[in-house]
């Protein structure tokens, strides 16, 4: 009896906090499906009928045109995920493997790993005048190397571990075959990375979606905004307009979710490979 | 015959070469450039940058900077309650799915969803749910006749950093969630069998048993949280810009302002700010280590 009371109780408070959790969401998408005149009467009620206006005015009004951030922030997290997969497999591969070590490699590798302690603030004021002396202040690319720069060390740390536990003998045997180091490399052992691969692309992918920080101080241009900068003025702006500013924020999430749903193994491998193992 | 290989330099330095060249000049080389600019007054003028050597002044004005002082206390409470209120739900979560209870595959997708949507969107959605005229939490307060505590949360001097701590729980807690699951998951079956073969209950399974193996597991989440607390920015500026009245304030905000917002446009001070604070984030998490390998060595 103690037992089934104990349970019954740990359910409904599960339950509570689950929806304590998920809720937030709920109601942006309920919001987002409603007028600005019924969310004033009502923030809570379920949309009578659902109004896809708000989303057709966010990329068809000439004043908004949501697409032109989501379109930046796709080019600055693609190219930065490009950058970043390349230096780090290469990276990985040769931190990982036996053949290439040499007497100082841990101890460079320990000051690559140094920056996972390091804060944002410790480097960003630097970067913004390097930045400014290269005249790359208000340039997609700033971004891009600058959040490569911050993703490649978790990024070398994930590949380095996952290439180190690949057999010897793959190497080996090609290298008998004539193959050269970069063939190997290229042809044999990034393909079998695949899977932490996918895990870092994720990993970077959602850094980048959502960094704000250097995306407010290297970029003032309202042209080149990303998406979380044009999100944020975009609310201030049109504070009354609580319909389109959920839109707005439903919009922003839609990727990252999308992604989720379809990888979410994945997702979490990659954000938990670094921590168990280390 | 011995056979000596040469070293393929050429292939080391093409494999291990652009990622360290990258990460000195885009980390390394900034960090140096943060400590020495420290020591300088650093205004941009028509003909490029006016520098200034201005030895400690910059760490002595810290001293006296009563914001700097609020930004400190805050940050540092928010490292303190956040980790622990953060350790304590996620193992209990953690433990909750991992003895399966019924709808944990929902829970475990649920719980995590909130780490998804980080900084920006987390802090619009929740300056709508803190709002005082028809916010969630304070429409649910008048609802169960708790209107008297429907206060203006971020308006006042005491809650605001609070609901920051808070909204950022929500936001993070999912993260340490997974990785204590992935920890507990790794538990070998054996072991959990072998425990309750010796009529040990639920309770001392947990306690004596897969909390000590997961220790490793536990500390490392409690550091990555540790970490968080003290370099988040996103949910803050976003939820209070540090405010009202700097009742918010925390140091990387302040650094922010210091830097870019309030048209001082020295670099310097902010730059001994981020220093001091780098030497305070390497101090709390040597000692975060050290109370581990104490705890460590108990459990061994």
């Amino acid at each position: 009896m103690r037992r089934v009371f104990v349970k019954g109780l740990l359910t409904i408070f599960l339950m509570i906090f689950t929806l304590a959790v998920i809720f937030p969401f709920l109601w942006m998408i309920m919001l987002s499906f409603k007028d600005n005149a019924s969310i004033l009467a009502n923030p809570y009620g379920l949309p009578t009928s659902p109004q896809w206006e708000n989303f057709v005015k966010l990329f068809a009004d000439p004043q908004i045109r949501f697409h032109r951030y989501i379109w930046n922030t796709v080019v600055v997290t693609l190219s930065a995920i490009t950058l970043t997969v390349t230096l780090s497999s290469l990276g990985g591969y040769g931190f990982g493997r036996k053949r290439y070590a040499f007497r100082y490699r841990e101890w460079i590798f320990g000051i690559l790993l140094f920056s996972l302690m390091l804060p944002m603030q410790a480097t960003y004021i630097p970067q913004f005048m390097l930045m400014s002396t290269y005249n790359l202040l208000n340039t997609r690319l700033a971004l891009v190397l600058l959040y490569t720069a911050y993703q490649i060390t978790v990024s070398t740390y994930l590949l380095k571990t996952y290439y180190s536990q690949l057999p010897e003998e793959l190497e080996e045997s090609a290298r008998i075959d004539g193959a050269g180091d970069f063939t190997i490399f290229l042809r044999i052992m990034m393909p079998l990375t695949k899977p932490i691969l996918t895990s870092v692309i994720l990993l970077n992918f959602l850094h980048n979606w959502n960094e704000l920080l250097l995306a407010i101080t290297i970029v003032t241009d309202p042209a080149l905004r990303t998406l979380p900068v044009a999100m944020m003025n975009f609310v201030g702006e049109s504070a009354s307009n609580y319909a389109m500013a959920a839109a707005a924020i439903v919009v922003g999430m839609i990727p990252i979710l999308l992604l989720y749903i379809l990888f979410a193994d994945r997702f979490v491998k990659g954000l938990t490979a670094g921590a168990v193992k280390g | 015959m011995k056979r000596t290989e040469k070293k393929p330099w050429g292939m080391i330095f093409l494999f291990i070469g652009p990622v360290t060249l990258f990460y000195v000049a885009f980390i390394i080389y900034p960090l140096i450039q943060t400590v020495l600019n420290g020591f300088l007054e650093i205004y941009p003028g028509i003909t490029g940058l006016r520098i200034q050597f201005v030895g400690l002044k910059n760490f002595k004005l810290l001293l006296e900077d009563e914001i700097f002082h609020k930004a400190v206390i805050n940050t540092l409470i928010w490292a303190t309650v956040g980790p622990a209120l953060e350790m304590l739900v996620a193992t209990f979560l953690a433990l909750i799915v991992y003895f399966k209870v019924p709808w944990s595959s929902f829970y475990r997708v649920a719980w995590f969803s909130p780490m998804l949507v980080t900084g920006v969107i987390v802090g619009l959605i929740f300056k709508w749910v803190f709002n005082a005229d028809w916010g969630l939490v304070n429409t649910l307060l008048r609802t169960i006749g708790l209107g008297a505590l429907a206060i203006n949360w971020l308006g006042n001097l005491h809650t605001p950093l609070w609901v920051v701590i808070v909204v950022h729980f929500w936001n993070t807690f999912g993260y340490s969630f997974v990785i204590l699951l992935a920890g507990l998951s790794a538990v070998p079956e054996e072991v959990k069998e072998s425990a309750s073969l010796d009529g040990a209950t639920r309770w001392t399974l947990c306690t004596k048993i897969l909390l000590p193996i997961i220790f490793p597991v536990f500390s490392t989440t409690l550091m990555l949280s540790f970490l968080g607390k003290m370099r988040a920015f996103h949910v803050v500026w976003v939820l209070t810009e540090g405010g009202p009245m700097h009742a918010s304030e925390t140091v990387a905000t302040y650094i922010q302002k210091r830097a870019f917002q309030w048209g001082t446009l020295d670099l310097g001070y902010p730059s001994a700010i981020a220093v001091v604070w780098f030497i305070v984030v390497i101090v709390g998490v040597h000692f975060i280590q050290q109370w581990v390998r104490k705890k460590v060595e108990q459990y061994a």
